[in-house]
């Protein structure tokens, strides 16, 4: 009796009673879970042998070289602010002092040490499709570091004041290069995209640099072919960060 | 009215489940994304030989970094000692004044480095790879056939013409690149070699290298100080 009561709930009229609607909603949250915990499995790093474990050391150096890196970063730019504290204190010390400060200031700008704001042009580029073709191994639905160095060496030629990619300035001492598939620029920062290029100077002008037909040819040939991502956005008042370090010079020494 | 407060008890008893369970599922969800960007910070879609690369240029970089430190912490010592006993330190500010005309071309310059002759016509992203990978290798100034060059100097081709800063250079082509040669040696080879297979490149080392030639900064219009 007690037994048949237990089962009578279940009932065949179209009736969804609570105990239904708990097992209905357990077994779906059982479903989800199990789900979820097996993605989450497969996305864990399976080290099951010496050449994986490896791979992962690898990994993890360069995480630990990156860490290092951005505390260098730090510690070299409140370095920079103290030193610039010590001279701004001996500036007010001396005249003689405070005109080659002015001198050193301007220089500070030019060089990138300072960020700097105004209007401008923000150009945005990211990936293609994949066409997926094996017989199109140019890989031209991809943004290389040239694609990058070919767009910012048009914006200095268009009037560019100053450039700045991903956040990164661009400084007299700046390289864009390949390590692996990984693009680097000033001090190995490891550039990923949708790339995000910022241009102080006239927008107009350095709109229709970008623009012109002759220019970046191959470039906006990829965007039509492969759908790569070229467009651009003329700004009232944009800013681009201080460069992130500061500059050694150890061979090249003052002619004269 | 018994009924009525166990009637209270399995809603409350269901509530609590479904709670518990989207909490539950609420935190896998979550740690399910965390570890997505893990391992897209762990670079695990990259092949060995990229990874290597990277770490050998971190490492390079992280070098120059503690470099720079060191010398600002110099710097910085020297200034706070000559501040402490009442003075002002122009020597310093001056030295560093002219470590920043020499890294925008603002001054002439010389040094140890590479002469790199070519003979051919090179193409802009040709030149400009070449001069990437030199300023990568640790460059401190450059110059082709009379032009100073510094990263913003533009570079283009219009045929077979290269045009540097709005003017033609025609071949031969010398460029002037002062920096360490042991450093920039093979950075010049490897460029050299991509290049040699319609190019005579000659690389030769110098102990003392001039580039006389100066960049004029242009004024800032646009741009002002301050983010």
């Amino acid at each position: 009796m007690h037994a048949e009561r237990r089962r009578a709930p279940i009932t065949l009229h179209g009736t969804v009673t609570p105990r239904m609607t708990i097992l209905a909603s357990v077994s779906l949250a059982t479903f989800l879970v199990a789900g979820l915990a097996a993605t989450q499995f497969r996305s864990q790093p399976l080290a099951s042998s010496n050449r994986l474990a490896r791979d992962e050391a690898l990994r993890q150096s360069v995480n630990q070289l990156e860490d290092q890196n951005g505390a260098l970063k730090a510690r070299v730019q409140t370095l920079q602010a103290q030193v610039k504290a010590g001279e701004d204190e001996s500036a007010r010390r001396s005249s003689a002092v405070q005109q080659v400060k002015a001198l050193l200031d301007e220089q500070r700008a030019i060089a990138g040490l300072v960020a700097l704001h105004g209007p401008g042009l923000t150009i945005l580029l990211h990936d293609g499709v994949d066409p997926g073709d094996p017989a199109d191994r140019s890989l031209g639905w991809t943004v290389h570091y040239q694609d990058l160095q070919d767009i910012v060496s048009l914006l200095w030629a268009s009037g560019a004041e100053a450039v700045a990619v991903n956040g990164q300035r661009v400084v007299p001492t700046t390289s864009f290069h390949y390590a692996g598939v990984n693009i680097l620029i000033n001090n190995a920062n490891r550039l990923t995209g949708p790339y995000t290029l910022t241009a102080l100077g006239d927008p107009s002008t350095l709109a229709n640099g970008i623009s012109d037909p002759d220019q970046l040819a191959e470039l906006k040939s990829r965007n039509r072919i492969y759908g790569l991502g070229l467009s651009w956005l003329r700004s009232t008042r944009l800013s681009v960060p201080a460069y992130d370090a500061t500059f050694l010079v150890k061979s090249a020494q003052p002619l004269g | 009215m018994l009924n009525h407060s166990a009637d209270r008890t399995a809603r409350f008893q269901r509530v609590l489940i479904v709670s518990l369970i989207g909490l539950g599922l609420g935190f896998l969800v979550v740690v399910q994304l965390r570890s997505q960007a893990v391992v897209a910070r762990t670079l695990a879609s990259q092949d060995n030989t990229s990874v290597a690369l990277l770490i050998n240029d971190l490492n390079r970089a992280n070098n120059q970094l503690i470099q720079q430190a060191a010398a600002l912490s110099q710097q910085e010592t020297q200034l706070r000692q000559t501040l402490t006993a009442g003075g002002a330190d122009a020597q310093g500010i001056s030295k560093e004044l002219q470590t920043l005309r020499e890294v925008t071309g603002a001054v002439p310059v010389h040094g140890p480095g590479l002469q790199i002759r070519i003979l051919g016509p090179i193409m802009d992203f040709e030149l400009q790879d070449l001069l990437n990978s030199l300023r990568a290798a640790g460059g401190e100034a450059f110059a082709l056939n009379g032009s100073r060059l510094i990263s913003s100097t533009p570079i283009a081709s219009r045929g077979n013409t290269l045009i540097i800063g709005g003017h033609a250079v025609s071949a031969p082509l010398v460029l002037l690149v002062i920096g360490d040669p042991e450093q920039l040696e093979p950075a010049a080879d490897l460029s050299a070699s991509s290049l040699q297979t319609r190019l005579q490149v000659d690389i030769q080392r110098k102990s003392d290298l001039a580039i006389t030639e100066v960049i004029s900064a242009h004024p800032l219009i646009y741009a002002q100080l301050g983010r």
